[in-house]
């Protein structure tokens, strides 16, 4: 328990997360402020989020910091709840309930909504996807090796989870890059390049539309064709001896379509870049590749950081970190703080595979909602990252083009020469 | 049952927005939105032009154009006032159709979260429980 409970002042803090300007930063310019006030006020007040869908319904949040303060709202769900959303900026909340599905539901509900993709995660699904992510990586490095330039994200990055989340849902192979494009609108409609002159509402909601209308279209497919995937088995599952509507299933598609695609692209990408930046740790990796693998892998996503932020809201008066946080108000972690916090990571800044404990918040803090497609992405990482470093040894990156949002830590574009 | 004629679907959805621009809290953000919003209804065929800029409900877009229209089934625009129906979802369905300013709506969302009592109440008052989804 905090020994010593401050009454807060809601004044916004000085070092402001809330500008557009923030998240349009680079990460070592938004460390520079992550650093001080998870030294000096690691739970501070901040106005509202700008660059937002709707105006603001609230005066202000609470942004959090520090790795243990993270961990304590990530497990605390009774009292930081994701029910009420869980984006760090105001959106309708008809988007939140069409897009996000048991991300943004607590207790039982959500426990049995996710369970119903988890369960079909057994391990001789789990051994026969490994399988399958390990021979399209190996031909994605084909398609790379015969290549003497291009772009990193579309050549390598982004395929492995596209074809990894929408051939376990059995999707079409010819819709499966307008779905991932679509599903990228979802997190980079604050970035000016890709809004291209429209507003960030009209492509938040064509690429959610979009992802519904596949989504549903998918549905019939499988309900008038199943097949041994995911999707089927959504169709005919029940949850408390119902099944889920064909609204909850689209909700659900573009739920994972998200999850499955803007996370391990991203990390493929800086990671990549990181193992550039840092050839003594790539020395290390290669020098025993299966016996260092597992505990780079979670080096690769802490550094990475794909997720930077989710949000909680209190449902009741609490305190955190010694700041009174009142019922309703908005709990903001920032998971790319968290995860350079010195408190829990001896140099958080350095790349280090071979870190002996890495209690990183890359997959979240714990809680109910702790990544559940956590396992998916370290074979990602594993199969993709043995291809690239052993059949691919002159690959050299240039310099990555960064989205700027305040949700995944992405790469848009980033160049390659062999 | 559902709405008996183009003056039943004016007097009730467009009597929403009449409500909003006379409410001391709401009235002065919807016309902070500055949103021409026309409402094209099937079964009965209706239109509900919503001007916030000049604060006005007509049954026609004889000032500015409007920034977006959206088409739906008069049942439809029942339900979605009553907090009934998903927009994306329904834009999905095809249910709702949209046109033009997409955005725009969306600044609206929390405005009508806060309208969808009050046409609730509306209709109670009314007597027309037949209406209540």
């Amino acid at each position: 328990m905090t020994a010593q409970v401050t009454e807060i002042e809601r004044t916004y803090d000085p070092v402001s997360v809330s500008p557009l300007a923030f998240w349009a930063g680079t990460w070592e310019q938004r460390e520079r402020s992550f650093k001080f006030l998870r030294d000096e006020r690691p739970v501070s007040w901040h106005p509202p989020l700008e660059g937002a869908l709707m105006p603001p319904e609230n005066d202000g949040v609470w942004v959090v910091t520090r790795h243990e303060h993270i961990l304590e709202v990530s497990k605390n769900p009774q009292v930081f709840s994701s029910a009420r959303g869980v984006m760090i900026e105001e959106v309708p909340d008809d988007i939140n309930e069409a897009a996000s599905s048991f991300l943004v539901m607590d207790g039982p509900r959500h426990l049995s909504l996710r369970r119903l993709v988890s369960s079909a995660f057994t391990p001789k699904q789990v051994a026969r996807i490994h399988d399958q992510i390990r021979r399209q990586a190996s031909a994605i490095v084909d398609g790379l090796v015969a290549t003497k330039e291009g772009d990193f994200v579309s050549q390598v990055s982004k395929r492995l989870p596209m074809w990894t989340i929408y051939e376990m849902m059995g999707l079409p192979e010819d819709q499966r890059e307008l779905a991932a494009h679509h599903a990228d609108g979802m997190v980079s409609w604050a970035d000016e390049d890709v809004a291209a002159g429209r507003e960030p509402g009209e492509v938040l909601s064509e690429a959610l539309v979009t992802l519904l209308q596949i989504g549903m279209e998918h549905t019939e497919r499988r309900r008038a064709e199943p097949k041994a995937d995911l999707w089927t088995n959504l169709i005919h599952a029940e949850v408390d001896g119902q099944r889920l509507t064909d609204d909850e299933i689209a909700s659900f598609f573009v739920l994972l379509s998200v999850a499955g695609n803007d996370t391990t692209r991203n990390t493929i990408s800086l990671t990549a870049r990181a193992l550039q930046d840092f050839p003594d740790q790539k020395a290390l990796l290669l020098q025993d590749f299966p016996g260092r693998i597992t505990p780079a892998i979670e080096e690769f996503v802490r550094y990475a950081t794909p997720v930077m932020t989710f949000r909680r809201t209190a449902t009741r008066d609490t305190v955190l970190g010694g700041q009174q946080i009142k019922e309703g108000e908005w709990v903001l972690m920032m998971y790319a703080s968290g995860n350079r916090d010195e408190r829990a990571f001896d140099d958080p800044d350095v790349f280090d595979i071979l870190r002996p404990t890495n209690n990183h918040l890359a997959f979240g803090g714990g809680g109910p909602h702790y990544c559940m497609g956590n396992f998916l992405a370290k074979i990602q990482l594993t199969e993709i990252f043995d291809q690239l470093l052993h059949r691919a040894p002159t690959l050299r990156l240039g310099e990555p083009e960064y989205l700027t949002g305040n949700f995944v830590r992405a790469v848009k574009s980033m160049p390659y020469t062999l | 049952m559902g709405f008996a004629d183009a003056a039943e679907v004016r007097k009730y959805i467009g009597g929403i927005f009449e409500a909003a621009f006379e409410d001391p809290e709401i009235g002065p953000k919807l016309r902070d939105t500055g949103i021409v919003l026309q409402f094209t209804f099937t079964e009965p065929d209706s239109v509900v032009v919503v001007d916030a800029v000049k604060a006005t409900v007509g049954d026609s877009a004889d000032g500015a154009a409007p920034g977006a229209v959206m088409s739906m089934a008069a049942d439809t625009g029942n339900a979605y006032w009553q907090g009934k129906v998903n927009l994306p979802l329904a834009m999905a369905k095809s249910k709702i159709k949209v046109q033009g300013n997409v955005a725009s709506l969306l600044k609206l969302a929390p405005l009508g979260k806060q309208l969808f009592p009050v046409y609730i109440e509306t209709l109670r008052s009314d007597g027309r429980d037949d209406l209540i989804v």
